[in-house]
């Protein structure tokens, strides 16, 4: 067999929303705009963008919760965008997800042990007591104990209720699992640990991560590969070391300088981008950072850049940096 | 150099339930004071406490208090320097804007209570203040409602409120959450540069340790009700005394450089958790039975002071 079938690959996926903007008038917001990824297993790819990158919406595109407008969905070599029905429901166990806010994510009614055994109740056709046994051996592997599951989720510390949300995406062996900023809402200390969880999970099961996240610091540490996204597009890909040393798209530069880092010696430089992300309703033709961007030329308004390789596994979608 | 704020011992619960467990905090002149912890803390409630801004029933204590040589612990003494000697900015700037009214108005009207500025002065001054946030079209803002601008914006706006008062020290909780990195920075170099411009101080309430290591001159460490340490910034970051804060730099730290960080076991306590002598003891790799026994003294070495049995002083250290 050969080795290396992507866990998943994302081709040309566009997400186009028809938006009403007053009376009869309709615009279109290109939420995701002909993003092309791949994760290999037991790789992280961390999707980084600012709030309105397009990044949420890419993940529940993969994930098929939002029907794409165009392009195609590869997980495990098979074409996901046009499945239904036991087909779909087969492939929806092997892709699995964990939310940003660990407490909206877990239904309050339902005791821990009946949310973390809901997937196998759900993809394999288990009773409730076949479930139990993997369920408490699935809550000792994320660090609780097989006692949770008589709990509740407002018994739990948000540490804990990560975890039970984590245990979840676990249980069913999934090959891809989706994790929507699951560090931010909770405290540093707590922090460190879900992330060297996820990391012993990701080693023991091969599984591939696509780790969606603003915080630079976090996906500094846990990334392998890195993919820059503004306004629906990437603008920059590549392994994550090298993109971190050497920022080549004057976005993913900006937002490198502008993470404030924990070293006194260390000032956050100016930011050098002008201005706020503008609306992406009706966008210009040319390059979405255009009018921000301190190095533009006439060129960059109306002629998009597409991703080009750059050598060394990395692409930038700018004219005057390829 | 007497400071500007000084409390001491300050104590505060909230239906019954110990919040804050004898605070003690000093914020000099001209600097800014970062105030940094996880959820629970207390920082948020310190600085209301301050401002008297707690929720209803709640019972505030002080051993002592004083803001500019005046006595700070009368309810009254605190209520009046809100928002003229004490600027606040909050954590949330579009939820502390009325929005059924334009920003100029809210602006302007605190300009005329704070100052007793007439109207039409009060608009030119709402004009300056916007300008001096660097808002680049301060006639346009002026007029919008809050729903209209982004995040930033709204920040701008709320730090402009803040300074409508002329204050000595504005207090910001965690101004920059929830917005973008990029307008992160700017906000934040906004803050440091506002606060010299004015020859005020400020109190930066924030859990993001880059951020503290980015504005602030000096840290306050707290952890459950306390704070645990106090230093310059630069001495906290290199080695900090307590064994909390000295982990929770450590953990940023070894984030920071892509390396894998050390864990801090268990979880913050909660308001009204039997605590150990020394709060942190049960989740500290440096406890020993003292510290579940008896009261943490206070350690001055380093520049730093902390509460601590068993202190990280240089040489005990070990990396």
């Amino acid at each position: 067999m050969t080795a290396a079938i992507d866990t998943l690959a994302v081709r040309d996926l566009t997400k186009i929303f028809r938006i009403k903007t007053g009376g009869f008038r309709q615009s279109d917001l290109k939420a995701v705009d002909g993003v092309d990824i791949s994760i290999s297993p037991g790789r992280t790819l961390a999707v980084v963008g600012e709030s309105g990158s397009g990044k949420t919406t890419l993940a529940r595109l993969i994930l098929r919760l939002l029907e794409p407008t165009r392009g195609t969905v590869l997980l495990e070599d098979v074409d996901i965008t046009g499945m239904e029905g036991a087909a779909l429901e087969e492939k929806r166990a092997r892709m699995q997800i964990v939310f940003q806010d660990p407490y909206d994510s877990l239904s309050p009614w339902q005791t821990v042990g009946r949310t973390v055994a809901e997937p196998l109740l759900l993809h394999q056709n288990l009773s409730k007591q076949q479930a139990a046994e993997p369920v408490a051996a699935m809550l000792e592997r994320v660090g609780l104990s097989p006692e949770h599951a008589r709990r509740y989720p407002h018994e739990l510390s948000g540490g804990q209720a990560q975890r039970v949300g984590i245990a979840r995406a676990m249980i069913t062996n999934p090959a891809l699992v989706v994790l929507d900023e699951p560090t931010s809402s909770l405290d540093m200390s707590v922090q460190s640990q879900i992330l060297l969880l996820l990391q012993s999970l990701q080693e023991e099961r091969n599984i591939s991560y696509l780790f969606i996240s603003h915080d630079l610091t976090v996906v500094r540490y846990i990334a392998h590969d890195l993919a820059v996204m503004y306004l629906g597009k990437v603008v920059e890909a590549g392994p994550a070391a090298r993109i971190f040393a050497s920022p080549r798209h004057p976005y993913t530069e900006a937002l490198l300088k502008a993470a404030p880092r924990p070293d006194p010696a260390h000032k956050t430089e100016h930011v050098y981008l002008v201005g706020e992300q503008p609306s992406a309703l009706d966008r210009a033709p040319g390059c979405p950072l255009y009018g921000r961007c301190p190095i533009a030329e006439d060129v960059c308004a109306d002629t998009p850049q597409e991703l080009a390789d750059i050598g060394a596994g990395r692409r930038v979608a700018c004219w005057k940096r390829t | 150099m007497s400071a500007l704020l000084e409390l001491r011992g300050l104590e505060v619960e909230i239906q019954g339930l110990p919040i804050l467990r004898g605070v003690d905090i000093e914020v000099m002149p001209g600097e800014i004071l970062g105030v940094v912890g996880e959820t629970g803390a207390g920082k948020s409630m310190t600085a209301r406490a301050v401002l008297d801004l707690l929720p209803a029933g709640s019972a505030v204590s002080f051993r002592s208090c004083s803001f500019g040589g005046q006595d700070f612990i009368p309810v009254k003494a605190r209520q009046e320097a809100r928002g003229h000697r004490i600027g606040f900015v909050p954590q949330r700037p579009r939820g502390s804007l009325n929005p059924v009214f334009r920003v100029g108005h809210q602006l302007s009207d605190a300009l005329r209570r704070l100052r007793g500025l007439g109207r039409r002065a009060a608009k030119k001054e709402a004009l300056d203040l916007l300008r001096s946030v660097r808002i680049t079209d301060p006639e346009r803002v002026y007029r919008s409602f809050p729903y209209e601008l982004s995040g930033g914006m709204c920040q701008r706006v709320c730090i402009a409120v803040a300074l409508a008062g002329e204050p000595e020290l504005i207090i910001a909780d965690e101004p920059t959450t929830g917005l973008d990195v990029t307008i992160q920075a700017e906000i934040l170099r906004l803050f440091g540069d506002l606060i010299s411009e004015h020859n005020t101080a400020g109190m930066l309430i924030t859990h993001d340790l880059g951020v503290v290591a980015d504005v602030c001159d000096r840290v306050a460490v707290m952890y459950a009700g306390r704070v645990v340490n106090t230093g310059t910034t630069a001495e906290i970051y290199r080695e900090a005394l307590h064994p909390y804060a000295n982990r929770l730099v450590s953990i940023a730290a070894s984030l920071d450089s892509g390396g894998a960080p050390r864990e801090i076991p268990g979880r913050v306590p909660n308001p009204g958790d039997d605590l150990a002598s020394c709060a942190f003891a049960p989740r500290c790799f440096r406890a020993e039975s003292d510290c579940f026994e008896q009261e943490p003294p206070l350690v001055d070495a380093e520049g730093q002071l902390a509460f601590c049995h068993h202190p990280l002083t240089s040489e005990a250290v070990s990396r």
